[in-house]
């Protein structure tokens, strides 16, 4: 079932607010566009202009080049030419190689700069690319667990009115949903300062070392919530043990560990193009061609610590 | 010259060595915590290597030693060991098992995300592959669980195929892990009652009943619907509430026949249509005018080859063979046809 649908029909059924589901809604719907961003699009126009540049200059070093290998300097085709002065000759060189090396040595020295330019210019770009494929990976599994919100709240929800009508008293089902809609209240928060920082673009955020910071946070603080409305469960074994709740579960686990290493792969892509804009000849390259330092996805201050949540 | 050839030489073997693969990269089976015998390795690596054989599948298994978190572990394993290289569609699979931490984890490949979602991988984990690990029978924990796997690939090569069109190699963290509870013993079954209304039930009653029990996964051995020889050996067994899904879903669409009785009017055996090659018989034995499952037979008479059809045991000797007189068999044991 699609997200949309279950949070009209969470609202439909009481389970959410009014508010509570235009704002999940909302939120749901961060980072599903393709922007790059202000700096990304200023970038790519500056990068555009430099390619534009660098071509003119290959097309003048080749034209110089072809002149000097195929078509030489020239002659007047009606005097007759002193072969012997233009071939080497024991000792010497002749003409004909102290023109054409005169003209080969420029060439080279146009080409070679140029060629080595665009090699380390194109390293760049794809290590650039690099960090933008692995960030918009870690973007896709964080898009996923918030697809999972939705669902994660009907099931409890659900559950716990369910056991209202039937096993439990009913100052257990109040606790249990008064537990659950602080948890809903806060998990929509954090949820939505990931769309917020999510409108920034892709290229915009993987460059701002606070943005990304703040994003972990509040990711860090989706996932605790989302471990929280688990642990709700806790307390009703038959809900703990059913195979639908294990499906939730290992869902959730499961798009917490993509989202982990996704993470980690991304920082791995960040750390290489970061060492690559550093290091000569490539920080040259990297300060003419706008190729700006990339943030890590982690917090300041990092915690390996992970929230574990198993039931027996 | 012989000095300059030989370094020369020397060279190429260290660089032929240094860029080879990494020690162990395309072994199925590391055992770095010695948790398996030779024999129980070679058995993996034989159901294994079967595996790959007819699904295409790699699928390899590691136990480690407890230095690093299982996630990131499995991650970096299944990269480092390039699982999904021995297959040619790059279908990988990675089990990690950590005694020290006491957890598992059955990393999927992204091949294989279609194929086994975290949902089904945990719930082998943690319906078939932990029951087995609580009585610290490690091997057959990992090989039970193999069996799952492999039906659910031959239930989706039969649909559209395990691969996806398009595949990439490694992983991105799919699968699920969970507590191993390695050699924490056994759940013992929850107390229900043990007493059956048998007297007067038909064979196709009590049968009707274990499928009814198995449903609600009681895995008790102490029912009056077995033999006195069948709860013995089903005391000793580890039934996992995978496997008792597994009963139900198995004969859930397989056609009983009438039950057969034999002239003593003793002995009885329910059995399916001969096409209908999963649905195994079943065999029942009179004890005080009451009917019970005889569950004994099926484990010294009955086997299953590797697409899950079932055949006799060859030279294996029971009561029950009145039933099938009107059968004939293939070299192998397999029914062929009525």
């Amino acid at each position: 079932m699609d997200s949309k649908d279950r949070l009209h029909r969470m609202e439909a059924d009481g389970i959410l607010t009014p508010e509570q589901a235009a704002m999940l809604r909302d939120s749901l719907e961060w980072g599903r566009t393709e922007a790059m961003g202000i700096a990304g699009e200023e970038r790519l126009r500056h990068r555009k202009t430099l390619s534009k540049w660098l071509l003119w200059l290959m097309a003048a070093a080749f034209a110089v080049a072809f002149y000097a290998l195929v078509i030489g300097p020239g002659a007047d085709p009606q005097t007759p030419q002193d072969v012997a002065a233009m071939m080497n000759q024991p000792g010497g060189i002749g003409e004909m190689n102290k023109g054409f090396s005169g003209l080969l040595a420029i060439a080279l020295l146009l080409i070679v700069p140029l060629i080595l330019w665009a090699l380390l210019h194109n390293s760049l770009v794809n290590k650039e690319e690099s960090v933008f494929k692995a960030w918009a990976q870690t973007e896709s599994n964080l898009e996923r667990r918030a697809d999972l919100i939705p669902a994660l709240v009907e099931t409890v929800s659900r559950y716990l009115r369910h056991e209202s009508e039937t096993l439990i008293a009913v100052t257990e089902q109040r606790s249990g949903d008064s537990e659950l809609k602080e948890v809903l209240d806060e998990l929509i928060a954090a949820q939505q300062a990931i769309s917020e920082l999510a409108q920034k673009g892709n290229g915009d955020i993987v460059e701002s070392e606070a943005d990304l910071a703040a994003l972990y946070a509040a990711q860090q603080s989706v996932g605790r919530r989302m471990h929280s409305i688990l642990a709700v469960a806790e307390s009703y074994p038959q809900l703990r043990s059913s195979d639908q709740f294990l499906e939730l579960q290992a869902q959730l686990e499961g798009t917490e560990n993509r989202i982990n290493v996704a993470r980690m792969r991304f920082n791995e892509a960040v750390a290489t193009y970061n060492a690559a804009i550093r290091k000569l000849p490539g920080s040259l390259i990297a300060r003419i061609g706008g190729f700006n330092r990339k943030a890590y996805f982690k917090a300041e201050d990092e915690s390996h610590e992970k929230p574990v949540l198993e039931f027996d | 010259m012989r000095g300059p050839q030989t370094i020369a030489a020397l060279i190429c073997l260290c660089l032929c060595v240094g860029c080879g693969s990494p020690a162990g990269r395309n072994e199925l089976v590391q055992d770095q915590a010695g948790l398996l015998d030779t024999g129980q390795r070679g058995r993996i690596e034989l159901f294994h290597t079967l595996l790959r054989d007819d699904f295409d599948i790699d699928y390899r298994v590691v136990t480690a030693d407890g230095e690093e978190d299982i996630d990131a572990l499995s991650a970096r394993l299944f990269e480092r060991l390039g699982a999904g290289e021995l297959s040619s569609s790059g279908l990988g699979l990675l089990l990690v098992i950590d005694p020290v931490q006491d957890r598992v984890r059955l990393e999927v490949g992204y091949a294989l995300e279609g194929s086994y979602p975290d949902a089904f991988v945990a719930y082998i984990e943690q319906r078939q592959m932990v029951p087995f690990f609580r009585s610290g029978r490690i091997a057959d924990g990992i090989l039970a669980t193999t069996e799952l796997i492999v039906q659910r690939a031959q239930r989706a090569a039969k649909n559209a195929g395990l691969a996806g069109e398009v595949w990439l190699e490694g992983s991105g963290g799919a699968g699920a892990s969970t507590t191993a509870h390695i050699d924490r013993g056994p759940i013992e079954p929850v107390a229900k009652t043990t007493a059956v209304q048998t007297v007067g039930a038909s064979p196709a009653e009590i049968l009707a009943e274990y499928f009814k029990r198995m449903q609600s996964r009681d895995a008790n051995p102490d029912l009056n619907i077995y033999t006195p020889a069948t709860r013995q050996m089903l005391r000793k067994w580890v039934i996992t509430p995978a496997q008792m899904d597994n009963i139900v879903k198995t004969y859930r669409n397989c056609d009983a026949q009438a039950e057969r009785i034999d002239a003593s009017g003793r002995l009885s055996v329910i059995r399916y249509p001969v096409r209908q090659r999963k649905c195994a018989p079943w065999f029942f034995v009179k004890i005080n005018d009451r009917w019970a499952l005889d569950l004994t037979v099926m484990q010294t008479a009955i086997r299953f080859g590797r697409d899950n059809s079932w055949h006799f045991e060859l030279g294996a000797e029971h009561p029950y063979e009145y039933a099938f007189t009107d059968w004939s068999f293939d070299a192998y044991g397999f029914p062929r046809h009525e």
